[in-house]
């Protein structure tokens, strides 16, 4: 019977190890510019990157691209989202619907939906709205599949006991569909959400416009690499972030969706 | 025949209305170039050797990013689904840059290696190695227990128990990830060449938007989405043929 004690040694000892990878890289950084083996024009030293953060967090250029990145990231997800959950419903529900806009949600999935950037700046100019439809046209796709398969494996008998009960029509589809697919749909959720950031910072350093991706390449256009590198790093963190809201929501709305299930 | 069939219908349908909607003038051929025009462009670039030369460019650079990344993400993931220490190392590295928008390092690979082939390579190369790794991990994972013990009874090396258990047991994640990557590496692509580069089918499009050239702009944009679904389609019957003896290919 292995104690407590041992079972927290072991996760402790486990977690030490885990960090010495990152602590190696962030050691190998740190002596690479501190020595001047690279230029600080190429490699800036962790320090000044810290310094640089708080500089552009004093002067607000932090949080209001990364507010605007963010908001279009939402405002695209959850477009597809509305977009996605009556039409993946629509193609579970009738066949012919199914059998309509099979090809163009396959071919939709797979094409590099990056490439209708030029033609959106065309249509919507160059603001926000361009991205968001982008970000909407990128991961309305992956929602859609989500929500037909999870409609599709809905038990037929789920529906039958509603009805037994009583619950029919547009009550079915509230109180028995839509719990059904709950997982399938946050499964859904979790690929559409990396993809919405990658597809905003992408748009954003293509098109400009503000937000992180815009910053950083106004920043490396300037050759303020240790800009570059707070920008990147932000980045990262807001993926970081948002994966671990995702982690929260389904702790607190789908406890009861299995653990090895993503 | 029906079920081919079955697939044009909804794209002849679009394709109908999008052109009615032009020549009724509902909508500004101005802001959407009726399918009509788009094809005549499509057929003018298509005598263009220009066209043909940064149609490769693009092409060349997502797949050479692809193939280093397999040849790199194969290995490490392998390494992390079999050893504690390399799994130790290298998972919080995989763990915090998943989730990392892999075209925000290509600013800073301009700075290094400047604009061109071996700074989108690396970005396309980088994009691809976390599904990749992350696939083959998985799969390697899932390999039953039973067989590696019967192959160990057999008195299997190591080498040949990778060659001839781990490796064929995962190969079905590995495709799948192969898969998924290549579907970054076009993005990565293409983005990389609309932010900065000399050539490529990205960095046309673009540059047809700018002059105001829309039709030769869609066909652009169509051009690139051929060629890209019709790589995946190849790579997914190739995989479906390779795979015959497995009960858990991928659909096609």
């Amino acid at each position: 019977m292995p104690t407590l004690a041992r079972i927290v040694g072991t996760r402790l000892r486990t977690a030490a190890v885990r960090c010495i990878s990152p602590l190696l890289l962030l050691a190998l950084w740190w002596l690479a510019a501190e020595r001047g083996w690279v230029r600080e024009l190429f490699l800036p030293s962790p320090a000044s990157v810290v310094h640089t953060f708080f500089t552009l967090l004093e002067e607000g250029e932090i949080l209001e691209p990364l507010w605007i990145s963010l908001l279009r990231t939402a405002g695209g997800g959850l477009l597809a989202l509305a977009a996605a959950l009556p039409l993946g419903l629509w193609m579970a529900r009738s066949t012919a619907v199914g059998r309509l806009l099979d090809t163009p949600v396959t071919v939709g999935l797979v094409i590099p939906k990056i490439t209708f950037l030029p033609a959106f700046i065309l249509w919507l100019g160059i603001g926000s709205i361009s991205k968001i439809a982008l970000v909407g046209v990128t991961c309305v796709f992956p929602l859609i599949v989500a929500v037909y398969h999870g409609a599709r494996a809905t038990p037929t008998v789920f529906l039958w006991s509603g009805a037994a009960m009583g619950v029919r029509g547009a009550a079915a589809l509230y109180r028995v569909v839509l719990p059904c697919i709950l997982p399938s749909v946050y499964a859904g959720v979790r690929v559409a959400v990396p993809v919405a950031l990658i597809t905003t910072y992408t748009a954003e350093m293509v098109a400009g416009g503000g937000g992180l991706g815009a910053a950083l390449m106004y920043a490396q256009r300037m050759f303020e690499t240790p800009k570059v590198f707070v920008y990147i790093l932000l980045m990262l963190l807001s993926g970081m972030l948002l994966d671990g809201i995702l982690g929260l929501l389904r702790r607190w709305f789908l406890p009861w969706m299995e653990q090895g299930q993503r | 025949m029906k079920a081919v069939a079955q697939h044009l219908v909804a794209p002849l349908l679009i394709l109908i209305a999008w052109q009615a909607l032009c020549t009724t003038a509902i909508v500004n051929t101005q802001f959407l170039p009726s399918p009509a025009q788009i094809a005549s462009a499509f057929w003018e670039l298509s005598h263009d050797p220009t066209t043909w030369r940064s149609l490769w460019v693009t092409t060349l650079r997502a797949l050479a990013g692809l193939a280093l990344g397999v040849l790199a993400g194969v290995p490490l993931g392998v390494g992390m689904a079999t050893s504690r220490l390399v799994d130790h190392l290298a998972g919080p590295l995989v763990a915090m840059t998943y989730s990392l928008p892999k075209v925000a390092v290509f600013p800073l690979f301009v700075l290094w290696l400047g604009v061109g082939h071996a700074t989108a390579i690396l970005s396309v190369f980088l994009a691809c190695l976390l599904p990749i790794i992350v696939h083959t991990f998985q799969g390697v994972r899932e390999v039953p227990r039973v067989l590696l013990w019967s192959s160990r009874a057999m008195g299997d090396s190591a080498l040949r128990r990778l060659l001839k258990v781990q490796l064929p047991g995962s190969a079905v994640q590995i495709c799948a990830g192969v898969r998924v990557a290549l579907g970054f590496a076009w993005v990565v692509a293409i983005s990389t060449e609309m932010i900065a580069a000399k050539e490529g089918i990205g960095k046309s499009v673009f540059v047809y938007g700018e002059s105001g050239a829309y039709a030769f702009m869609f066909a652009g944009i169509f051009a690139i989405l051929f060629v890209a679904f019709a790589i995946d389609r190849a790579w997914l019957w190739a995989a479906h043929r390779w795979l015959a003896w497995s009960e858990a290919r991928e659909e096609r």
